[in-house]
């Protein structure tokens, strides 16, 4: 009985969004409201991906602005995950000067609050001309990201035996070697959980993409979802299939993945 | 033995000892230049007049801090702020406990479970803000519809946008509908990492669940709820894409982030913006910490008190069997510190 309670308060939302994108837009306007569609329709699908050209440029934006979505989410996790494998190494494995200084001010920033960062990191893109730029999402991106990407992988690399690594050292290896013929490979789960976590963080931001971004040739697919939501023009049916495409590659993901969002998620929090 | 203390010499050699300092450089790089230099800059800048519009930039020491808290809309958008927060947290950890105790014992589609409850944790908050919108819709929404049907309310209400409390606590159950799931899983793995003869010695002591709850899960999982309440509180505190969405740019339910944007991006007062940046900054980091002081200590101390309080029980008790669960006690104390 718990369960169901739970899963009803997780799901119904979602279920909500669904049922309302497949109906007809008098079907969802009915009073008591139907909770499953009636009749059944795909018009708002059509419609937003343009199948019958109808949808007034919809199906354009939300497309745009989902490929937007992948180049800044899928860029910054490529480049956070890369960037952390290094630093974790550094951190797990290495010794040298200023190491715990240096750690802890980068797991420091993880409680720094957007506030922090908001107006100069605005300020510093407009000042190099990177406003409206993949470039410019994609560095905020990674600077937010980085210090639970390391603190993942660093929990991961701290569970690998050093035998595996002393075994190379033996047989002439570099630390480098080392790092990209053993460590890399073994750690793997903890990359792949670093890595969609940093996906799933790209894909859900809203404030800073609003500030970065200022057309269709950047905006991100929430920046879009929120502007055809305020415009309040769009009937809520389209609106709702809208959502849930943009919805759909993270919860895809989140379904597919969960073992390594779990995995990751408590590595970065529990300690 | 031998391996150990070759591989620093082995590094020293083939690097000249700066292989740490190039693997880290990219990281400094990004957190110095992206993250410590603009709140350096957000401190400093809270204390000059700086607008795009309206140059030069000049010194006007609290002069930022007194105009803002002149303002009705950002005195206002404080208190809403609180509230959120007081709302977020309490509600974040609690349900994220309750949901952590229904999936603690393992089921059949445990695991499916599971992943649907993150589900909501994954989607962004945008979006999600906007498919509440439509719930809580006063005309289309299924919120009226459903609580007509069960005959709570009379007629169709507007919920949103017209009681200042009502308005904000909604919102606010968008924001822990997202985040509840992280705290669940997060108290879900403290759960786990309990050694279970813990409660079996608690329950040959003759306690009950709501008991053992007490007296060792809660103290055990005491470190997770830290973290989920410190969690909870710095996104309660940034709270912006539900306002944003759900309230408008209306000061009725509008929190700092949201003024914190009207007034850097809209009025274009950077140095308002600035000011109220710093505040808030300074606000997230004394309640994380004054948060992380009171909450975060390690299991160890409340379990002593417990074993010793059981075990002067046991000796008045005639039901006990003082040999094993004696033994079971001393085993259990030193035995948890392995699970964290």
């Amino acid at each position: 009985m718990t369960l169901v309670i739970i899963l009803l308060w997780s799901l119904f939302p979602i279920y909500w969004a669904l049922n309302v994108s497949f109906s007809t837009l008098s079907g969802a306007d009915s009073a008591p409201a139907h909770y499953v569609p009636s009749p059944l329709v795909g018009t708002s699908y059509r419609a937003v991906f343009g199948v019958d050209g109808a949808g007034n440029g919809i199906s354009g934006q939300l497309g745009r602005s989902l490929l937007n979505s992948v180049i800044e989410s899928g860029g910054a996790m490529i480049v956070t995950v890369v960037i952390a494998i290094f630093a974790a190494y550094a951190f797990a494995r290495l010794q040298f000067r200023f190491k715990r200084v240096i750690f802890g001010s980068v797991l420091a920033t993880m409680l720094l609050p957007a506030y922090a960062t908001l107006i100069p990191l605005y300020r510093i893109m407009a000042s190099l001309s990177l406003v409206n730029t993949y470039l410019a999402v994609i560095l905020v991106y990674v600077s937010g990201f980085l210090p639970l990407s390391i603190w993942i992988l660093y929990n991961y690399f701290n569970t690998i035996p050093r035998e595996l690594e002393e075994a190379a050292f033996v047989d002439g290896a570099t630390p480098v070697g080392a790092l990209l013929r053993i460590m890399i490979p073994v750690a793997m789960p903890g990359i792949a959980a670093a890595a969609i976590i940093a996906f799933l963080m790209g894909w859900a931001q809203f404030l800073f993409p609003l500030i970065l971004t200022t057309d269709l040739s950047t905006q991100p697919v929430t920046v879009i979802v929120a502007a055809l939501d305020q415009q309040r023009v769009v009937p809520f049916t389209l609106l709702m299939a809208c959502g849930v495409i943009a919805a759909a590659v993270p919860g895809v993901l989140a379904l597919v993945l969960n073992r390594y969002i779990i995995q990751g998620v408590t590595a970065g929090s529990i300690k | 033995m031998t391996a150990v203390a070759a591989r620093p010499a082995r590094r020293g050699r083939m690097f000249g000892g700066a292989l740490p300092y190039i693997l880290l450089s990219p990281l400094v790089v990004f957190i110095g230049a992206l993250s410590f230099v603009p709140t350096v800059d957000t401190t400093v800048e809270a204390f000059f007049r700086v607008s795009p519009l309206n140059p030069p930039t000049q010194f006007t020491g609290l002069g930022n801090f007194r105009a803002l808290f002149a303002s009705s809309a950002v005195t206002g958008a404080w208190v809403n702020t609180a509230v959120y927060v007081v709302i977020g947290v309490t509600l974040s950890v609690v349900l994220g406990t309750v949901i952590a105790l229904a999936l603690r014992q393992r089921f059949r589609f445990r695991g499916i479970v599971l992943a649907l409850v993150i589900l909501p944790w994954a989607l962004p908050a945008v979006v999600e803000s906007v498919i509440w919108s439509w719930i809580y819709d006063p005309t289309f929404g299924v919120m009226n519809s459903a609580l007509h049907s069960a005959h709570l309310i009379g007629g169709y209400h507007v919920w949103l946008g017209l009681d200042r409390w009502l308005t904000i606590g909604l919102i606010e159950i968008v924001q822990v509908w997202q985040i509840t799931p992280l705290s669940a899983i997060v108290i879900l793995a403290a759960l786990q990492s309990v050694p279970l003869d813990l409660y079996e010695a608690a329950r040959v002591d003759g306690a009950g669940a709501v008991q053992a709850f007490w007296r060792i899960s809660l103290p055990m999982i005491r470190p997770a709820l830290a973290v989920c309440t410190v969690e909870a509180l710095i996104l309660s505190l940034n709270i912006f894409d539900q306002v944003y969405i759900l309230n408008g740019i209306a000061p009725l339910g509008s929190s700092v982030m949201l003024q914190t944007y009207l007034t850097t991006f809209q009025n274009l007062n950077f140095g308002g913006g600035y000011a109220l940046s710093l505040l808030m900054t300074v606000a997230t980091a004394v309640l994380s910490m004054a948060a992380l002081a009171l909450l975060y200590r390690r299991p160890e101390a409340a379990l002593w008190r417990w074993r010793y309080e059981a075990s002067g029980r046991r000796r008045r008790s005639a039901r006990s069997r003082p040999g094993r669960s004696a033994g079971r006690w001393r085993a259990g104390p030193s035995g948890c510190s392995g699970g964290w």
